[in-house]
């Protein structure tokens, strides 16, 4: 069942990437720079895959 | 049968969600979970910091564990095959289907791309054997990245400048940030020879 869970989810790790890529994405998008949050996002995500592919 | 479960169980749930918005938001956080991770895990092998993955090596070792038997060691590696590849197609002929109102043609697309994949892995398997693997996942991590990045801010509000042309950018975005880290990782390698 854990297996099955890290298939469809991914382990803690990929978890906290994406969930800490969002949030930050949505403090750009409710800040006077939201027209950032196009970039915002996709450099949160390469910075998270560095990290994942370091761990 | 996992998978009929999860679709009829998916299937219930999504009739529940009539925004279409949520739905993006949901599958596009799918899309980055699978994106992110093969990028992580392609960024690794392609600048050596993980052994390239070795399909018939990791059978050989399955094999080789006393506990484990042929029979059991072939249905425990294509179990996990069609339960991940299973997983993307069941995530679009759900929510796409369920929600436009057309199960039963999204799901009829579904098999006819089934067939003209399997026609053109069957016909193209030769020249598609020589491309490595680490090179496939690289690629379709930047895409898969794209449409998951593209769909959650686009879910939340954000307005894309450049329309749908948009998932070209990201995609070249992604692509160029994986090559950047493979050099970033290991200088001493060309990123483009190892991926």
């Amino acid at each position: 069942m854990q297996g099955f869970f890290k298939t469809l989810f991914g382990d803690k790790r990929t978890l906290a990437v994406a969930g800490l890529s969002i949030l930050v994405t949505l403090g750009v998008l409710h800040s006077p720079a939201a027209s950032m949050a196009g970039l915002a996002l996709p450099l949160c995500l390469v910075a998270g895959a560095a990290y994942l592919a370091k761990h | 049968m996992v998978l009929a479960t999860l679709t009829a169980g998916a299937s219930f749930l999504l009739t529940r969600i009539h925004d279409l918005v949520i739905l993006q938001f949901i599958i596009g956080v799918f899309l980055t979970l699978f994106g992110v991770r093969w990028l992580g895990k392609a960024v690794a092998r392609g600048a050596g910091l993980k052994k390239l993955h070795d399909e018939t090596a990791e059978f050989a070792a399955l094999q080789a564990r006393a506990d484990i038997h042929d029979v059991r060691a072939a249905w425990l590696i294509a179990f996990n095959g069609m339960l991940l590849e299973g997983l993307e197609v069941w995530l679009i002929v759900v929510t796409l289907g369920v929600q436009t109102g057309h199960l039963t043609s999204a799901a009829g697309a579904a098999l006819a791309a089934l067939a003209v994949v399997a026609g053109a892995g069957f016909s193209l398997r030769r020249p598609l054997s020589k491309v490595p693997e680490n090179s496939i996942k690289f690629t379709v991590s930047a895409a898969l990245l794209s449409f998951g990045t593209y769909w959650i801010l686009e879910a939340l509000g954000y307005h894309w400048p450049l329309g749908d042309a948009a998932l070209l950018a990201l995609f070249g975005l992604y692509v160029m940030g994986g090559l950047g880290l493979i050099r970033l990782y290991n200088p001493r390698q060309a990123a483009m020879k190892v991926i």
